[in-house]
C-alpha cells in the first residue's frame, strides 16, 4: 500500500516541511475524497493531512485482504498414532502431578503411561514437553509418551527435540539426541558389552569432544579387560576431558597396564618383615607414569605424610583381591590384617575406597562382617536386606548420609525406615522443608498416607510448620496413589 | 474465580477433608474451619446464595485459598459436609448480609427523590465543557506533532503521552487518556512503529472530530463516540431495557491488568441469534468482582443487553443460568467472509475494536517467520505475535484444519479456542 506509506512519510517529515498531497492515491472514491479535503480552505495543513490519513485509514480498514497461501509450503500433517490415548482418570492424575511443581510425580506418571503403552492427549503435550525440557531426567519417558504428535510438534520447537520417538536401540543410537544415544548405549552395554564398545568405536571419529566424554560414561557398566586396549589408545586424544574420562575408566580395569603399574609400586611398598609384621615404605624410584595418571605426590593434610598419601591413593585404585595373593590369605584375613597391623591401619579407608571403586559386592559384605566401623560408601554394595538392616542400625549415627542415600534409591522404603527418617526430619523442618520432603514422594510407602499427619515434631516451635509439610506430603502421596490407580495394569 | 494461579493451586491443596477441623452446610451457606499456620483455625464461610466469601485469615486475596478450597471440596465431596444449623459466626455474618440486602431493597423501593433536573443539566454541561476543553488541547497537541513531524517521537520517550493522558484524566475524558497510554506502549524500537503510531493517532483524531461534530452523527454512533471518550453508561439503566435471550457459548476470556485494575473480556456467541457479544468486567486485583461471570468454555442461557452502538458488541448479562453444554459450531467459512463482516462493521463504526469470529477449517501454517491461520480457500491471516497458546493449538491441529474462535481485526488474530472432536476446547 504505497499510498499509506506516502502518508506516513509526510507525517514523518511534518506538514511544515511537506504538505499533504494525493500522491499515489488510487483513482476512485479515495482520491475524490482527498481532493475534496485539499480543496477545503477552512482546513489547515495539519487538518488536511489528518483528514486524508483518517479517510485512508478507513479505506484501508474496509478493504483488508487475506494473504493468498499459494506457494506457501504447507505444514506436514502428523502421522496417526499407533497407541491409544490414556484414560480420563489418567489425565486427571497427570493434571494433579503437573500442578505439584515436583518432577517426581510427572516422571512416575510418564513411566506408568509408557509401561501401559499409552499416550498423552494432544492438549497436554506442550505442558508435558515443556516439563520434560526443564527436567532432563523426564525426557526419554516423555518422548515415549508423547507419540507421533509430540515428535511432530518438536520439529517446530528445538527445545523439545528429545521427543523424537525411536523404535529400536539401533535407531535410537543412530538418530537420537546425545541423551537418547547414551541411554541406548548403556542399555546395550548391559546386554552385550562388546557390541556396545564396537558401536562407540564405529562412530568415534564423527563425535565431538562433549559427546565423546558423555558417551564414554556408558562403558562404566561391565567394564572389562576387552575395553582396555581401546581406552589406552584414547590417551592420544586431543581433548583433555576425553583423556581424563578414558583414564578414569582404565583405572577401573584390573587387567589394564595402569593397574599393573600401581600394583608394582604397592608390591614393593607393602612388605612383611621377618617378624611377620607389615611395613609400608614407598620405593625410591617410582615410574613417573604413575603420577602422570593422576596420583598426587603431595598430601594436603599435614597429619598424613606424603608417602602414606601416595600409598593410600594407589591402594584405592588396585582391586582389593590383589591383597589375597600378596598376603597369600583369604579376604577375611586381609581385612583383619588391615585392622590389626599398625602399618596398614591408616589405609583401611583406602581399602574401602578400592572395594567401592571396583564395586566389589562380595568383598564389601566380607569387609562389613569384620569391621566395627560403618562405612557409608559400602552400603550400596551390600545386599538389599543388609542395606535395610544397616540403615536402620546406623541411622541415628549417620542420619543425613543414610537419608541422602535412601533418597537416591528407586526402591520404596520400608515403613520402619520411613518412620525413622520422617521422625528425624521432623526435628529439622527448616532443613527438611516442604521442597526437600517433596523429593521423598517416590520412595515413601503409600501405606503411610494416613499416618503422615500424625508424625509430629518434638519441638514445640516446629510443630505447626512440620504439620504443614506433612499435609503437603500427604497431598503428593495421594496424587501418587491416583497415578497408580490410573494405570492399573502397569 | 481464583484471583491468581498460586491461589488456585493452594486452594486445590486445601480441598481435602483432612485440612478442615470442622465443615458444615446449610441452605444458604457453606462453612469450615481450616487449620492454618496460626494457633486458631481460620473460619471460612461462603454465602452460597449470592456467592460471597468471608475468611478470618489475614490474606488480602479475594477469595482467599481457604474459600476456594472449601468450595472445591464441597463440589467434590458433598457428603463430607453435614447439613446443620450454621454456627454463630456464620449466622451472624449471614444476618448482616441479609440486613444490608434488605436495606438495599428498601432504598430501591423508596420513592426516588425528585431529581433536580436543572442541577443535573448544569453538571452535564460543565462536564461537556470540561471534556471539550480537554479534547481541544489534545487536538492542538496532535496537530503540533503532525506539523513538526513524528520522526523524533521515539527519542522523546513516553513522558509526552503520559503527561497528556494525565491531562485527559483531569479533563474527565478517561477513554482518550487510555488511548494515549496505549501510544506510550508502542514499541518504538521495532521497525514499522510509525504505522502503529499513526493508527492510534488517527483513532484519537477521529474520536475528537466526532465529538466536535456530534450533531452530524446518528444517535447510535454518538453513543459510541461518547463511550470511546469515556462517558459511562448506567448499567442499572441498561438492565431496565429488554435484552436478547439466547443460549450463549462462552468462547473465551482475555484478562489484562493495569495498575492493579483487572479487565476481563468474555467473548460470547449466541447459538440461536448467531450474534457475538463482549462482556467486560473490571475489578481491583484481589478484590471481589462485582458479578459472577460464566466459566469460559461453558454454555449459558442468558439475557444480554447490548450497549447502544452503531455496531453493538459490548453487552451486559441481565440474567443467566447454566445450560447443558452445546459444542456445536456455527461460523464463517473463511477469511473472506470475516473481512466482509468487518467492512460492514467499519462502515457503521469506523473506530471499531477487536471482534470475535468463529471460522471453519483453519490450519496453522509457518510463513515468513511467523504463524498464520490458513482457511479452506487458501487464504491466510497472521496469528498475533506472542500468542501463548500457539503450542496447544498446534498440538490439537497436528497439521489438520480445525474450526476456531479468534479475536482480532484487520491483519492480526488471536485464537481463543478450537473445536476438536466435536468438543470446544479453550486455548
Amino acid at each position: 500500500m504505497q499510498y499509506w506509506n506516502n502518508i506516513i512519510n509526510t507525517a514523518m517529515l511534518g506538514t511544515a516541511k511537506k504538505p499533504a498531497d494525493t500522491h499515489g492515491l488510487p483513482q476512485g472514491p479515495l482520491l475524490d475524497a482527498a481532493m475534496q479535503i485539499l480543496a477545503t480552505p477552512a482546513l489547515d495543513r495539519e487538518d488536511q493531512l489528518l483528514h486524508i490519513a483518517a479517510v485512508t485509514y478507513n479505506y484501508r480498514q474496509s478493504g483488508v485482504q487475506a494473504l493468498s497461501s499459494t506457494g506457501t509450503a504447507p505444514v506436514p500433517v502428523c502421522d496417526p498414532e499407533d497407541k491409544p490415548y490414556c484414560s480420563s482418570a489418567a489425565i486427571k492424575a497427570l493434571q494433579q502431578a503437573l500442578d505439584t511443581d515436583n518432577h517426581i510425580l510427572p516422571g512416575l506418571w510418564l513411566e506408568y503411561c509408557a509401561a501401559a503403552q499409552q499416550l498423552v492427549p494432544p492438549d497436554y503435550l506442550p505442558l508435558v514437553l515443556e516439563t520434560a525440557y526443564r527436567h532432563k531426567a523426564l525426557r526419554v519417558r516423555a518422548a515415549a509418551c508423547c507419540g507421533k504428535r509430540g515428535e511432530w510438534l518438536a520439529q517446530f520447537n528445538n527445545e523439545w527435540n528429545f521427543s523424537v520417538v525411536t523404535t529400536s536401540l539401533e535407531d535410537q543410537w543412530q538418530n537420537g539426541t546425545t541423551a537418547q544415544r547414551l541411554i541406548a548405549l548403556k542399555t546395550l552395554r548391559d546386554k552385550e558389552p562388546a557390541t556396545a564398545l564396537s558401536w562407540l568405536r564405529q562412530t568415534w571419529t564423527k563425535e565431538n569432544a562433549a559427546a565423546k566424554t558423555e558417551l564414554l560414561g556408558a562403558l562404566q557398566h561391565h567394564i572389562g579387560p576387552d575395553d582396555a586396549p581401546w581406552l589406552e589408545s584414547l590417551m592420544l586424544e586431543k581433548s583433555k576431558q576425553v583423556r581424563e574420562e578414558a583414564l578414569l575408566l582404565l583405572k577401573k580395569i584390573p587387567e589394564a597396564s595402569l593397574h599393573e603399574l600401581y600394583l608394582e609400586v604397592l608390591r614393593d611398598a607393602v612388605q612383611i618383615n621377618d617378624n611377620g609384621d607389615i611395613i609400608c615404605t614407598l620405593p625410591e624410584n617410582i615410574n613417573e607414569q604413575v603420577f602422570r595418571s593422576g596420583i598426587e605426590k603431595l598430601s594436603s593434610n599435614k597429619n598424613v605424610p606424603d608417602t602414606d598419601y601416595i600409598i593410600g591413593q594407589l591402594i584405592g585404585f588396585v582391586h582389593p583381591r590383589v591383597w589375597e595373593k600378596h598376603f597369600n590369605c583369604s579376604f577375611e584375613e586381609v581385612v583383619q590384617r588391615f585392622h590389626q597391623q599398625q602399618a596398614l591401619q591408616p589405609f583401611i579407608v583406602a581399602l574401602v575406597n578400592a572395594i567401592t571403586w571396583f564395586s566389589d559386592h562380595k568383598r564389601a559384605a566380607t569387609f562389613m562382617r569384620y569391621s566395627d566401623t560403618f562405612y557409608m560408601d559400602l552400603l550400596p554394595l551390600l545386599p538389599e536386606e543388609q542395606q535395610e538392616a544397616y540403615s536402620l542400625q546406623y541411622f541415628d549415627k549417620y542420619p543425613t548420609e543414610i537419608l541422602e542415600y535412601a533418597l537416591q534409591q528407586p526402591a520404596t522404603w520400608s515403613p520402619e525406615l520411613a518412620l525413622k527418617i520422617l521422625q528425624y526430619c521432623a526435628g529439622n523442618p527448616y532443613i527438611y522443608n516442604q521442597s526437600y520432603m517433596s523429593n521423598t514422594v517416590g520412595v515413601l510407602p503409600v501405606s503411610m498416607v494416613d499416618q503422615l499427619e500424625g508424625i509430629e515434631s518434638q519441638h514445640e516451635n516446629y510443630k505447626t510448620y512440620w504439620k504443614s509439610i506433612m499435609m503437603h506430603l500427604t497431598g503428593l502421596l495421594q496424587t501418587r496413589i491416583l497415578i497408580t490407580k490410573a494405570f492399573p495394569k502397569s | 474465580m481464583a484471583p491468581d494461579e498460586s491461589s488456585r493451586k493452594s486452594g486445590k491443596d486445601l480441598a481435602r477433608p483432612a485440612k478442615w477441623v470442622t465443615m458444615g452446610v446449610s441452605e444458604t451457606a457453606l462453612w469450615g474451619e481450616c487449620q492454618g499456620s496460626g494457633s486458631k483455625p481460620y473460619q471460612t464461610q461462603v454465602d452460597t446464595g449470592s456467592l460471597a466469601f468471608k475468611c478470618s485469615c489475614p490474606s488480602r486475596k479475594f477469595p482467599c485459598k481457604h474459600g476456594i478450597g472449601l468450595l472445591l471440596l464441597y463440589a467434590r465431596e458433598k457428603a463430607s459436609f453435614p447439613v446443620q444449623e450454621p454456627p454463630a459466626w456464620v449466622s451472624e455474618w449471614l444476618a448482616k448480609r441479609a440486613e444490608k440486602e434488605e436495606k438495599k431493597i428498601q432504598e430501591a423501593a423508596a420513592p426516588a427523590k425528585p431529581a433536580d433536573e436543572a442541577a443535573q443539566a448544569r453538571r452535564q454541561q460543565a462536564r461537556q465543557r470540561k471534556v471539550g476543553d480537554g479534547l481541544e488541547e489534545v487536538l492542538r497537541w496532535t496537530k503540533d506533532l503532525i506539523r513538526g513531524g513524528i520522526l523524533t517521537i521515539p527519542e522523546k520517550g513516553t513522558s509526552p503521552f503520559e503527561h497528556m493522558a494525565k491531562r485527559m484524566i483531569d479533563a474527565q475524558a478517561p477513554g482518550i487518556a487510555a488511548m494515549l497510554r496505549e501510544m506510550a506502549e508502542i514499541n518504538y524500537y521495532r521497525e514499522g512503529w510509525q504505522h502503529a503510531f499513526m493508527d492510534q493517532l488517527l483513532r484519537i483524531y477521529l474520536s475528537i472530530y466526532g465529538f466536535n461534530h456530534m450533531e452530524q452523527l446518528e444517535p447510535a454512533l454518538q453513543q459510541d463516540i461518547r463511550s470511546i471518550i469515556g462517558f459511562t453508561q448506567s448499567q442499572e439503566e441498561l438492565k431496565t431495557q429488554a435484552g436478547i435471550t439466547d443460549t450463549w457459548q462462552v468462547l473465551g476470556k482475555q484478562t489484562t491488568e493495569e495498575d492493579r485494575l483487572v479487565t476481563e473480556r468474555y467473548w460470547l456467541y449466541g447459538l440461536e441469534t448467531r450474534r457475538t457479544a463482549l462482556v467486560l468486567q473490571y475489578f481491583v486485583r484481589n478484590q471481589p468482582a462485582t458479578q459472577v461471570m460464566p466459566a469460559p468454555g461453558s454454555t449459558i442461557r442468558a439475557e444480554l443487553v447490548y450497549y447502544p452502538s452503531a455496531a453493538p458488541l459490548r453487552a451486559l448479562i441481565k440474567e443467566q443460568r447454566p445450560a447443558p453444554p452445546d459444542h456445536s459450531f456455527h461460523g464463517y467459512t473463511g477469511w473472506q467472509e470475516v473481512l466482509t463482516a468487518q467492512t460492514t462493521i467499519s462502515a457503521r463504526l469506523p473506530l471499531y475494536n477487536d471482534h470475535v469470529y468463529t471460522i471453519a477449517s483453519l490450519t496453522p501454517v509457518w510463513h515468513n517467520n511467523q504463524w498464520w491461520l490458513q482457511d479452506a480457500h487458501q487464504q491466510m491471516m497472521p496469528v498475533r505475535k506472542g500468542f501463548r497458546g500457539i503450542w496447544q493449538l498446534l498440538a490439537f491441529s497436528g497439521g489438520e484444519p480445525l474450526h476456531m474462535a479468534v479475536t482480532g481485526k484487520e491483519k492480526e488474530y488471536e485464537p481463543l479456542g478450537i473445536w476438536h472432536h466435536q468438543e470446544y476446547k479453550l486455548l
